[in-house]
């Protein structure tokens, strides 16, 4: 689909052109108007331009009337006409074609003289039976006067005699030529429509194209001024400004002189050949250095040649049909040389050349169309060449855009596939970072149960089996040892526990654990515990080393003291928490004991603070003792 | 005082299924001292355990859970259905969570340490008897997050917050036990707080151990339901 519509736009213009021939001719086998075709001409000799007298009776011209068949196009011999176009500012001498048309039964009514194209580089007169009717060209021929038909209405009231005779007057200069076509004289209502189908395919129809070429070549522009690197934009744009200056002459309405109009309408050819060149280079992507330079040399060459304050060449129709065919040859040549670049690397550069020669082909035959070479009842199908610039160049466009889009998708589609893959990775790696994590958290909780059995298990077993060995203990030693490991045992199983970040809940475990111990020792426990903040950080290690540091005081307190009461109390405050194990025993000399070797336990419970960022307080007095543990609320 | 209380009544029947004998013969011993018990029956595998329960039944059940030829659960569900109004007792070496809220669940009323001395035995044999249970503050815990079903809230808000998931499930003043026993409070400690009698404290926590019972087999059931297992 995306090759056929562009095929179809292709197809467009040839298909109005169609329609058009086809109306017109249509409207040729109306017997309602008559088609004059056949004329009597003689050229005479001025001095100068005169204004066409307003009577003119063919009688009174001399006798040297030759017949002719219509369309008239006699040859041009280009050369003596350019070389009298450049040679001097008036011309030597003006001539006069006379063109004679004998009317045989007239049509009634309100008639029209319709003829596809009068060309001449003078002025313009039509007489009916001897008076003048019509003038054109009254100051000289305009850029778009041979691509404007002859037309005009014939006032014939009732009582008018039939016309008989008409008669064309065409001035111009001595070495150039005219052209008429075949005249038709019907009915205005009969010769309207043939009449404006031509005007709107020869001038409307191409400035519009024209217009549109160069509204997209803008839109490239600003593309290029955004996108400075993509030089395809800049020249898409130099395509349609070159080709839209080109176009202007088919239907500016502007008098020929040899202006910076003219100038700019002649070079603008050449500009465009040299685009689409440039053009081609970039879609085979071969430099083609030489041939550049040279269509460069020669552009600049027939600029500087043509500007109209050296008018070397001036650019005035008289010259141009020598220059045109530079161009229309540098236009063969890019278009052959891209043409074998492109052929197997780019079908873009296919469809350019293809393109190229389309319009070449269309120059050629306004050239020849222009220089009497072929009927003068022709198309100027060179004012279709920007529409074939802009359906070529256009297609490139419409590709560009869906290839861009097709990307698009593409690369979102990758993006997408991409995303996938690295989650699926992420979710590999945090799986792996997991295990990891877990293997870490059972090594962890082994290292520390090891350690705890170590210190605290297993030294108790030994030490006892030791003894038992020896034979100097107990049963009731050996019974109080075993309950002794036991209760470490419960206590390393708690400490696995979920506690849930709740210190008392802890601390409430312990007491559960060692109330049969108390009762049995006649020791009065009280429980004076408040609210505490959650610790987050309470994690089984240190439940543990929590749950052995106050054991240890307690147990000290069993052990050491003759205390009949102790009490356990928690306290928030300001950045921590505090256990308080307060006892009414003797007492102790703190720095002694923490110097002195038997103060291992002490020690102990100081380390065991460290590990969980914590710190432990002894105050002793006669009264009692008081054991501070002091918790932090957050660890770092 | 326990002697008193008990020497007019029906003495208490004792069962135990145990296949450790040392455990076994101490707590025979503590039944034959305490005057006030009488061993009932005597099992040492979960197939003698299920055999017993087809006979009369006993008031005091203790099982151990690790049998020799499967798991003391089966027996203490049995007795649930067959000795309706036996309490079962789980008899237990550290009183360890898991061990303990599984036994609840398939219905015993209360657990046993091992290490206990002869006197906390048969205290703890008379109270369940008459309708008290023991709880420690980790179990304790573990039974207000099940009935939570918010298992990370600190239990010391508890009081604060009303409960409104489980209303039905658990009362204020049941709520209120539980939340001291997680605080290190005995049931002394809790009755004279609560302005309640210590032993009314140990019946709260027989009631909450039964509630749990029922939710625990209606969760079961759910579950059940939810993963097509029951039509």
């Amino acid at each position: 689909m995306g090759a056929r519509i562009p095929r179809l736009f292709a197809w467009l213009p040839i298909i109005a052109l169609a329609a058009a021939g086809a109306c017109y001719l249509e409207s040729d086998d109306d017997g309602a108007s008559l088609h004059l075709t056949r004329a009597d001409w003689q050229d005479t000799v001025a001095s100068d331009y005169t204004a066409p007298p307003s009577r003119q009776d063919s009688a009174a011209l001399p006798a040297a009337w030759r017949p002719v068949t219509l369309p008239f196009n006699p040859a041009i011999a280009l050369l003596r006409q350019a070389e009298s176009g450049t040679g001097g500012a008036s011309p030597r001498a003006v001539r006069v074609t006379w063109l004679k048309v004998a009317v045989q039964a007239a049509p009634a009514g309100a008639l029209a003289l319709y003829g596809i194209r009068v060309k001449t580089d003078g002025t313009v007169a039509v007489y009916v039976d001897g008076r003048l009717v019509h003038r054109a060209q009254q100051r000289g021929p305009s850029w778009n006067s041979t691509r404007t038909p002859l037309w005009f209405t014939l006032d014939n009231s009732a009582g008018t005699p039939p016309v008989r005779e008409i008669l064309l007057r065409l001035e111009h200069s001595d070495a150039s030529q005219t052209a008429l076509s075949s005249l038709r004289l019907g009915p205005v209502d009969t010769l309207r429509a043939p009449y404006h189908v031509r005007l709107w395919l020869q001038q409307e129809l191409p400035a519009m194209l024209s217009a549109a070429f160069m509204a997209v070549g803008v839109f490239a522009l600003f593309v290029w001024l955004r996108r400075r690197h993509e030089s395809a934009y800049l020249l898409f744009f130099a395509l349609a400004a070159t080709a839209f200056l080109r176009g202007l002459h088919f239907y500016v309405d502007l008098p020929v002189k040899n202006d910076w109009f003219a100038w700019l309408t002649v070079n603008a050819l050449f500009w465009l050949v040299l685009s689409v060149h440039v053009f081609l280079c970039q879609l085979h992507r071969q430099p083609l250095r030489w041939l550049t330079r040279a269509l460069v040399a020669v552009s600049l060459l027939i600029g500087v040649l043509t500007l109209p304050v050296l008018a070397v060449l001036p650019a005035m129709p008289t010259v141009t049909p020598m220059i045109y065919p530079v161009a229309a040859l540098m236009s063969l040549i890019a278009c052959v040389v891209g043409g074998i670049c492109a052929w197997r690397h780019s079908g873009e550069g296919r469809l350019v050349v293809y393109g190229l020669f389309a319009c070449t082909a269309l120059g050629i035959t306004d050239w020849m169309l222009q220089n009497n070479v072929i009927s003068a009842e022709g198309w100027y199908l060179g004012a279709y060449a920007p529409a074939v610039c802009f359906i070529t160049f256009g297609r490139l466009m419409y590709r560009r855009y869906l290839d861009a889009i097709a990307e698009v998708e593409r690369v979102n589609a990758s993006l997408a596939e991409r995303l996938r893959a690295r989650e699926a990775e992420l979710d590999a790696s945090h799986h792996r970072l997991r295990q990891i994590e877990l293997r870490q958290t059972i090594s962890d909780e082994r290292q520390r149960l090891m350690q705890d059995m170590h210190d605290g298990l297993g030294s108790s077993l030994i030490s006892a089996i030791r003894s038992v060995e020896r034979g100097n203990i107990s049963d009731a030693r050996v019974s109080q040892i075993l309950k002794d490991c036991l209760d470490d045992l419960k206590l390393t199983i708690d400490s696995m526990e979920p506690v849930e970040a709740d210190l008392l809940l802890l601390l409430a475990t312990l007491r559960f654990r060692l109330e049969p111990r108390l009762e049995g020792s006649g020791v009065g426990l009280l429980w004076e515990v408040r609210e505490l903040p959650a610790l987050a950080w309470l994690d089984p290690t240190s439940a543990l080393h929590i749950l052995r540091i106050v054991q240890e005081s307690i147990a000290n307190i069993l052990r050491h003291t003759r205390a009949t009461e102790i009490r356990v109390g928690t306290t928030a405050v300001a950045d921590g928490v505090e256990v308080r194990i307060a006892d009414n025993g003797g007492g102790f000399d703190v720095a002694a004991a923490l110097a002195h070797g038997g103060g291992r336990g002490l020690q102990n419970q100081r380390r065991r603070a460290a590990s969980v960022d914590g710190k432990v307080d002894w105050r002793s007095g006669a009264g009692g003792t008081t054991f501070i543990l002091w918790l932090p609320l957050r660890r770092a | 005082m326990k002697q008193t209380d008990h020497n007019d009544a029906r003495p208490i029947h004792v069962a135990i299924v145990e296949d450790d004998p040392d455990f076994s013969n101490a707590l025979i011993l503590v039944v034959d001292h305490a005057a006030d018990m009488r061993l009932a029956g005597r099992a040492g595998t979960q197939a003698e355990g299920l055999a017993m329960l087809a006979g009369p039944p006993a008031d005091v059940l203790l099982v151990d859970l690790g049998l020799p030829d499967g798991s003391g659960i089966e027996v203490i569900r049995a007795a649930a259905r067959l000795w309706p109004g036996c309490s079962t007792m789980v008899s237990t070496n550290f009183g360890d969570e898991t061990h303990v809220m599984r036994s609840i669940e398939a219905g015993a009323a209360g657990y046993l340490l091992k290490d206990s001395s002869p006197s906390r035995m048969a205290d703890e044999i008379r109270s369940l008897a008459s309708g008290g249970s023991p709880i420690s503050p980790i179990i304790a815990r573990q039974v207000l997050a099940r009935f939570r079903h918010q298992p990370a809230a600190p239990a010391h808000q508890q009081p604060a917050v009303p409960d409104e998931e489980a209303p039905a499930l658990l009362s204020q003043r049941e709520k209120e036990v539980l939340d001291y026993i997680t605080k290190g409070f005995t049931a002394h400690e809790i009755a004279s707080l609560m302005e309640l009698s210590h032993f009314t404290v140990r019946t709260f926590v027989r009631r909450i151990y039964s509630k749990l019972k029922v939710t625990s087999k209606a969760e079961a059931i759910f579950e059940a339901r939810t993963q097509g297992l029951l039509s």
